[in-house]
């Protein structure tokens, strides 16, 4: 159940290119949310008797039992994450709402998650609370503009060295000479070439609208329903 | 501190001034005062926050409303709790949640019976008739007043989706056999929790152990804002469901005040709207408005932190009841709880004995002459009631016991509200009664 809350930045990591992971320490345990949901950062004071300042929402990449300790990570596209580069710094004060969202992958089934730039942090908490026992097949394919950028990558790997259910590739649109990165973005064509019985499988997208609408478009020409498709698109 | 925030400062010492001019150090008169059955007890901080609302004229639901909806679903280890204007509007909800489309094959749909019973209060069954269910009613236990939990297992038929009865006066049903039963023939279960805010069933906390829940704020129940209640769950679609039953059937899920907290507000499809059609004015079910105002949270919040006092204070009056009316068992039935229950009492149930001598509105007539408030309990067997006598129902096995209730039960106050004073006013009243004085 939402609720508004301060937080304290207690770090910022900044990983280049404009893309940042912001780490807040809530003024009290955050509330209990499921992997996949996002929050809203306000960077305006908010007096609780008043209306909601000015916010944008941001997947919580943290894992629901960090409650003391929330992660977002942002690119720098526009006015408010603009501000965000410039305001937010070590000790600052933000306001928060949360949980948010029904983007929620069902571990039940077996699932491919489709995850460009920033977006991966929707399916973060997911990995994190992977077990070894996961019973279901689970496929990452994680793309960014460098290798560099793939700032989950650490994350991934020992997630899919602990769990023989994950199967991780990774995707770079450059500089991805000496490295294991598929070169260019991904695309439904590579995904239904390393996808066993891919028509089984739901798919999960969260990224940039464009990669969205890419893969939307060429997994439902491959025969993916409706109902094997679910994307996190914000405006 | 700015001039608005002295100045919110000083109105709220004045209030506080306020409360203690007009309500503190209150004492009972046994001459003229009536013993209530149940009523408001608050102090000077329900008064404060109550001002403190008023004075952010936000005026509907707000800070005073997430507030409470927070610490009440720590309370109860629940995800979602949902204000609502009343009890009644939580039953309302909680069975409507329950046809939702987004249930896909799980929905109820008309036709499909749903287990109660038929002493209480209408507004656990009526939710049931106007969602085209069809009530199934069974008799209850003379004392406790709760389901004949022996007799379920035969009332559920092959059209039972649910069960939905009430903790009847704070008296925990019996959760071991309703919980085994709702898993093993795949039921829904709503706990009527609004008589029985704090009553434990194997030290949990009822209101916890089925689908979903309800709890009524009524100046009658264990904590008020006015008019008020809320529906709990820990599944978070019917949580969703369940504040869009709430908030005009909206499927949106802003606040008052807010926009686009989805972030997806002109970029998705539904039904056949144009696409990007505003989410705000997307409705994914046939709602209600049932919302609170951040004013009657604002008391709600004062109140809770009481509940844990409220709680004792109850039980402990209801053992000082037992204690003076025990003497008159061969007369009375005394109220008592179910095995493995823990009861947070609603109020202090009575019912004449065959051969008593005299009837119950001799009894209660005598009480009400002396000022000591009684009540029936509630509807009695609601099928007698007027508005119920030709709803499509079935009775399995007899309602023997709920028309005893109808003519011979009542109940007097355990609030806390109720001092030592008043109680030993109820003694006395009652030993006069009981030594043959009657109301001429």
């Amino acid at each position: 159940m939402p609720q508004k809350f301060r937080c304290q930045v207690t770090d910022i990591l900044e990983h280049g290119e404009r893309v940042y992971s912001v780490i807040l320490k809530p003024e009290k345990v955050a509330p209990r949310f499921l992997p996949g949901q996002f929050l809203h950062l306000a960077l305006d004071n908010y007096n609780p008797g008043d209306f909601w300042p000015d916010s944008r929402t941001f997947s919580i990449a943290s894992a629901p039992d960090e409650r003391h300790n929330l992660r977002i990570t942002y690119a720098v596209k526009g006015q408010f994450t603009s501000r965000m580069e410039t305001e937010l710094c070590p000790g600052c004060e933000v306001w928060i709402k949360m949980p948010y969202g029904e983007f929620i992958v069902n571990a039940e089934n077996d699932v491919c998650l489709l995850a460009g730039g920033t977006g991966v942090t929707a399916f973060t908490a997911f990995l994190t609370g992977l077990s070894a026992e996961h019973p279901r097949r689970v496929f990452l394919f994680y793309g960014a503009r460098s290798p560099d950028l793939l700032i989950y990558r650490p994350l991934v790997d020992v997630v899919q060295q602990r769990c023989s259910c994950l199967k991780a590739r990774f995707f770079a649109e450059q500089d991805t000479e000496g490295t294991d990165c598929l070169s260019g973005r991904i695309e439904a064509a590579i995904v239904f070439g390393l996808v066993s019985n891919p028509l089984s499988v739901t798919y999960y997208i969260a990224g940039p609208p464009e990669m969205i609408n890419e893969l939307t478009s060429g997994l439902g020409q491959r025969g993916v329903t409706q109902e094997h498709l679910v994307i996190d698109a914000w405006e | 501190m700015k001039r608005d925030a002295l100045l919110r400062a000083k109105i709220l010492k004045l209030v506080e001034e306020y409360y203690q001019e007009r309500f503190a150090g209150r004492s009972f008169d046994p001459e003229k005062d009536t013993v209530h059955v149940a009523g408001r007890v608050f102090d000077a901080e329900e008064l404060i926050k109550l001002v403190d609302s008023s004075l952010d004229f936000f005026l509907t639901a707000n800070r005073y409303s997430d507030q409470f909806e927070a610490e009440f679903s720590e309370y109860f280890g629940l995800s979602n709790a949902y204000l609502v204007n009343s009890g009644s509007s939580a039953n309302l909800a909680a069975l409507t949640a329950l046809t939702s489309p987004k249930l896909g094959e799980r929905r109820l749909r008309p036709g499909d019976e749903v287990v109660t019973v038929a002493a209480g209060f209408p507004t656990t069954v009526t939710p049931i008739l106007q969602n085209r269910l069809v009530p199934v009613f069974l008799d209850v236990n003379m004392g406790d007043y709760t389901v004949i939990s022996s007799r379920i297992e035969e009332a559920i038929g092959p059209k039972t989706r649910l069960i939905a009865m009430a903790h009847t006066m704070g008296v925990p049903f019996d959760l071991d056999t309703v919980m085994r039963l709702a898993k093993a023939h795949n039921l829904w279960v709503v706990e009527d929790n609004c008589d029985a805010l704090g009553s434990r069933y194997r030290g949990q906390l009822t209101g916890t152990f089925g689908d979903i829940a309800t709890v009524s704020f009524y100046p009658a129940h264990h904590i008020t804002m006015g008019e008020g209640g809320c529906v709990l769950t820990g599944d978070d679609l019917l949580g969703r469901i369940l504040r869009s039953l709430r908030d005009w059937g909206r499927d949106c899920y802003c606040a008052g005040g807010e926009n686009n907290t989805c972030g997806k507000r002109f970029s998705q499809q539904f039904g056949t709207l144009p696409h990007g059609y505003d989410h705000k004015y997307v409705y994914s079910h046939i709602g209600y408005n049932l919302k609170v105002t951040d004013m009657q949270a604002a008391v709600g919040v004062a109140q809770f932190r009481k509940l844990e006092d409220f709680i004792s204070r109850r039980k402990v009056n209801f053992q000082k009841l037992y204690a003076l009316l025990e003497a008159y068992q061969d007369r009375l039935i005394l109220p008592h709880a179910t095995p493995n229950a823990d009861p947070s009492w609603f109020g202090f149930v009575l019912t004449v004995r065959d051969g008593a001598g005299f009837t119950r509105n001799e009894l209660t007539s005598f009480l009400e002459a002396n000022r000591i408030e009684t009540r029936n309990l509630f509807s009695g067997n609601l099928l007698r009631q007027p508005a119920f006598m030709d709803i499509e129902h079935r009775v399995v096995g007899d309602l023997t016991n709920t028309d005893l209730i109808t003519g011979r039960t009542f109940f007097i106050g355990v609030y806390p509200g109720i001092d030592d004073s008043q109680l030993e006013y109820i003694g006395s009243t009652f030993a006069r009664f009981m030594r043959g004085e009657r109301v001429v």
